[in-house]
């Protein structure tokens, strides 16, 4: 099988367009955009992001995510003991769908994404097309951990009823959003025909 | 040359073929999708204009109703965004902003902008930028999130008050739906067309 940057053709990031390149560099005549073999820079910009997403990933789990005001109690909820107040309350396939959301897929996400970046720095050739597929599922699943969020900014919307009842949103919120955009950033970062290279070209 | 497909996700060369009726090529070689079939511009402006009807409905109507001992609150998605903001925390607030609004507005502007004239057979100025924009947008929009968050959030109130979903929520959902729809569309189609624009002309 032909590759691109065996035979100096790359596809023009915005359009498609297979444009022709002179020493690993284009222009599309369509879209006037700079071609490239492969995303510039991607493999630092992939590591930096990825570092620091699971740096932010421990005070966004172990860190308040929501304040709730229930008169005359209250309590304060991470994510995980929001997962388990949910399960208590016997709503345990919402639990499930926030558990999956919110723990599995950023930790899922950062641990897939360093096992990509491990083995293509060793051009290793162990289930290239399974890497390739772990990278589609990373970029289809990015955005759910958002979830969480929007959950506790709804709450805290419509829970407002003076003394008796309040919702806020937690110092959590933050890194935790945090995590998701970083997250996405570095998958996007990364470039998945790396998998599939017997040497480096960036 | 042929026309040629390069697979985004291995490099490998691919010559293009006409594809029946809402048929996907793979990479022969990754299985990853190269293209698709599905290239009706009509079709793609009317689920637009269904997104964009749908958003406003999502934006007038209340998501939910919450009542308990005869007071009432509504969640609007535009409440959702100013208290986040009234809470301390703006940048939730500009990040819900973002994936909730802006984006998809941006988003669904930017196709009837280009989609509407491309069914007249002219090309609109900017259609490069825009076509650019609409890309680096498309991760951004997370409606669909959103609605799966609504849901929690109904589910989660059941045992504080009543809670029951509202039009908005409805409106959401529609707007799911259609841009899921337009995602199974060629944005590749439109340049197409505009090539063939170009060269008759």
């Amino acid at each position: 099988m032909t590759r691109g940057i065996d035979v100096g053709l790359a596809p023009c990031e915005s359009c498609e367009l297979v444009v022709r390149t002179h020493h690993r560099a284009g222009l599309c005549p369509r879209c006037a955009e700079p071609v490239h073999h492969r995303k510039l820079l991607w493999r630092p910009r992939a590591w930096a992001l990825l570092v620091a997403a699971a740096v932010l990933y421990i005070p966004a789990n172990t860190l308040v995510m929501m304040h709730t005001e229930q008169f005359p109690q209250h309590r304060d909820d991470t994510i995980m003991s929001g997962i388990l107040y949910l399960v208590n309350e016997d709503a345990w396939g919402l639990g499930l769908i926030v558990f999956t959301a919110s723990i599995v897929v950023p930790l899922l996400k950062i641990l897939a994404l360093a096992v990509l970046l491990v083995t293509t720095s060793r051009h290793s050739r162990w289930r290239r097309r399974g890497r390739t597929t772990l990278y589609r599922v990373l970029e289809v699943v990015g955005h759910w951990s958002m979830l969480d969020v929007f959950v506790v900014a709804l709450l805290a919307a419509v829970v407002q009823l003076g003394r008796f009842a309040a919702v806020e949103p937690g110092p959590a919120v933050l890194p935790f959003a945090g995590v998701v955009v970083l997250t996405m950033l570095a998958s996007a970062a990364f470039d998945p025909r790396a998998i599939w290279d017997e040497e480096a070209y960036d | 040359m042929a026309e040629l497909a390069i697979c985004t996700y291995c490099d490998v060369i691919h010559e293009r073929v006409d594809l029946a009726t809402r048929k996907t090529a793979r990479c022969v070689n990754c299985d990853r999708p190269l293209y698709h079939s599905n290239t009706d511009l009509g079709a793609m402006l009317a689920i637009t204009i269904t997104a964009a009807v749908a958003f406003g409905v999502a934006n007038t109507f209340p998501l939910m109703t919450l009542a308990t001992n005869g007071q009432q609150t509504e969640a609007t998605l535009w409440r959702a965004i100013t208290a986040s903001y009234v809470q301390d925390l703006p940048a939730v607030a500009v990040a819900l902003a973002l994936t909730l609004i802006v984006a998809p507005v941006l988003e669904l502007g930017l196709l009837l902008w280009v989609l509407v004239p491309l069914a007249f057979g002219t090309r609109v100025p900017g259609f490069r930028s825009s076509m650019r924009l609409m890309r680096i947008l498309r991760p951004w929009r997370m409606v669909e999130v959103f609605l799966l968050g609504v849901a929690v959030a109904v589910v989660k109130l059941s045992g504080l008050a009543s809670a029951t979903p509202g039009w908005g929520l409805f409106g959401v959902a529609v707007m799911t739906l259609a841009l899921a729809t337009l995602a199974s569309f060629d944005l590749g189609a439109l340049w197409r067309r505009v090539d063939e624009i170009g060269a008759s002309s």
